[in-house]
């Protein structure tokens, strides 16, 4: 990669981060809906009477494999390697919206779009520059999230059960394939919206407009896929992983200079 | 090579106004260009057209034998551009931001930092280098423009109204700037402006661009030449002889128009012979401004 696009990452990076307000605005969701939330479930399973009938239902559903013994146990793996994960899709693409859909439409505003028209850089590479300093953002808090959720979930597990209950191999796909490929999808998408906004506020009603039915349709089938089977779920990350790929090549190919400062 | 090369260039944009009317310049390399006009002529739309931040509708433009619509990029690293639009980040200070544009164009930031410091003490921004860009003034600001436009020791510059909003003093520093740039470092300047008085300080040739129309183009003497000017030659003296034909201004103080500084001394002569105390003789050259409102009304004339 260039150092100019380098420089261009570093810049927008700087930009979030030297707002505190918002970066721990960015911060703090993610981990309420990955410890708080998580850490509500265990402790009504810890202190709430075993033979809950709704819960035996629920478990009787499931496949064999996934049941241990240990009522506790089952719900707590349940919670953890199937509706946490759904998460993940969520966070990284929340957190860099923010970033993406004001990534040109914000230097338009602000009147410094052009100047940076003005580098020795192609369209096509001030486009790719937004979108990984977004990716970028999205990754790190994506990641922090998940190292601060497992240290703080496992401490509780071992807390009040005396087990550890192990992160299963679904992660692994999910952290490096299909959520990094599914919000790569999601910020091309976005900056090319921004792009093409012209106003900030129009940027990130499009983004949300966006956003809402990817978090609906995918995240709301999500936990089935997972139950279903891992070579499904490694099928799916190398497509979304495809199509990251084919839309970051082909977005820009009709954009001007023009159109973009209109 | 010719720095700037510009064939028959129109520009209409989408809403049908024909900002630009096949216009024709070449810039040798280290010339100051004045590109002058009033606003809305085109002049903005030129420097776009040759930084490729627009399209031509018509010809083809050349800068350093690049052309701006196919490379736009390599024409990037080759010029400087300041326009009243494209501005700097309020969140940075001075500083960070001239080092951000450094590292933009390849520059490392060690680099960076030293054409930055040198280029502030230069345009006497070294007291406001660590302050954040949203506490400049106006001038400031203009003058961190062309800081930021120099930092990559670009070979054509482009320059849109670069002293509007800049104080007298600040403005002269401006221009020395400029002219100083030609001459030591052979950099081409292509300067647009309206301020007439400021371009004739410091340019060696001009294109004069009137609502999309090159009016004239060349050096003073040769717009001089095109014009057909006359030199306006105030004489203060005790008398004059009738048959002079001059205009009084004032107590002892007349006019005369003539064709060429030849005819000065047989007008002297002249009233000297009729009996005249001759206490002073001031030809004025026709001015660039002279000029300009010459050819504009030259201009309305034909259209009417």
């Amino acid at each position: 990669m260039k150092e100019a696009m380098r420089a261009i990452i570093k810049k927008d990076l700087k930009g979030i981060t030297a707002n505190k307000r918002l970066f721990s605005t960015l911060l703090i969701v993610p981990l309420v809906l990955t410890i708080v939330m998580p850490t509500i479930f265990i402790l009504v399973i810890h202190f709430v009477p075993e033979e809950t009938d709704d819960f035996q239902q629920l478990l009787k559903m499931l496949p064999m494999a996934k049941q241990t013994g240990d009522f506790s146990l089952t719900v707590i793996g349940l919670i953890l390697n199937y509706i946490l994960p759904v998460f993940f899709l969520m966070i990284p693409i929340m957190t860099a919206s923010i970033m993406a859909a004001s990534s040109f439409v914000g230097e338009k505003e602000k009147h410094t779009l052009e100047t940076l028209l003005y580098c020795p850089l192609t369209l096509k590479q001030i486009f790719r520059s937004k979108v990984f300093a977004s990716f970028l953002l999205s990754m790190i808090v994506s990641f922090f999230s998940f190292f601060t959720m497992l240290i703080v979930l496992e401490a509780e597990i071992l807390f009040f059960t005396g087990n550890l209950v192990l992160p299963d191999v679904n992660w692994l796909v999910i952290m490096l394939l299909i959520s990094p490929a599914i919000s790569l999808i999601a910020i091309t998408l976005i900056v090319r919206g921004s792009a093409k906004a012209q106003s900030v506020e129009e940027s990130q009603q499009g983004a949300v407009f966006l956003i809402l039915p990817i978090i609906l349709l995918v995240v709301g089938q999500f936990t089935g896929i997972l139950l279903i089977s891992f070579w499904i779920l490694l099928g799916l990350g190398i497509v979304c992983a495809l199509l990251a790929w084919l839309l970051l090549k082909k977005s820009m190919g009709r954009f001007t200079y023009e159109m973009l400062l209109r | 090579m010719n720095a700037v090369a510009i064939e028959s260039l129109s520009k209409q944009y989408p809403g049908g106004k024909q900002a630009l009317s096949h216009i024709d310049i070449t810039l040798k390399q280290g010339e100051v260009f004045g590109f002058l006009g009033p606003n809305g002529a085109g002049k903005t739309t030129t420097v776009k057209i040759l930084n490729g931040i627009l399209t031509p509708s018509e010809g083809s433009c050349r800068v350093l034998g690049t052309d701006p619509v196919k490379n736009p990029e390599k024409v990037h690293a080759l010029s400087g551009v300041v326009t009243e639009h494209a501005q700097m980040y309020d969140n940075l200070t001075g500083l960070q931001n001239l080092v951000f544009y450094g590292s933009v164009f390849g520059l490392t930031a060690s680099e960076s930092e030293r054409r930055a410091n040198t280029l502030l003490e230069e345009l006497e921004l070294t007291e406001a280098k660590d302050r954040k860009l949203a506490a400049y003034s106006t001038g400031m600001r203009q003058r961190l423009s062309l800081a930021r436009a120099l930092i990559h020791q670009p070979k054509v510059l482009f320059l849109d109204e670069p002293t509007s909003g800049l104080d007298p003093e600040s403005a002269q520093n401006v221009n020395h700037l400029i002219r100083r740039l030609a001459e030591e470092a052979g950099i081409t300047v292509f300067l647009c402006t309206h301020q007439l008085r400021y371009a004739q300080e410091i340019c060696t040739r001009y294109g004069l661009i009137d609502r999309g129309k090159l009016l004239a183009s060349g050096s003073l003497e040769e717009l001089r030449a095109e014009t057909s000017s006359r030199i306006a030659v105030k004489i203060r003296a005790s008398r004059i002889p009738e048959l002079l034909p001059c205009r009084k201004i004032g107590e002892q103080e007349f006019e005369i128009e003539i064709q060429s500084e030849k005819e000065i001394p047989r007008i002297v002569r002249q009233i000297v012979e009729d009996g005249g105390d001759i206490y002073q003789v001031n030809p004025r050259q026709p001015s660039l401004e002279d000029i300009y409102f010459t050819l504009t009304s030259k201009q309305k004339e034909a259209e009417e």
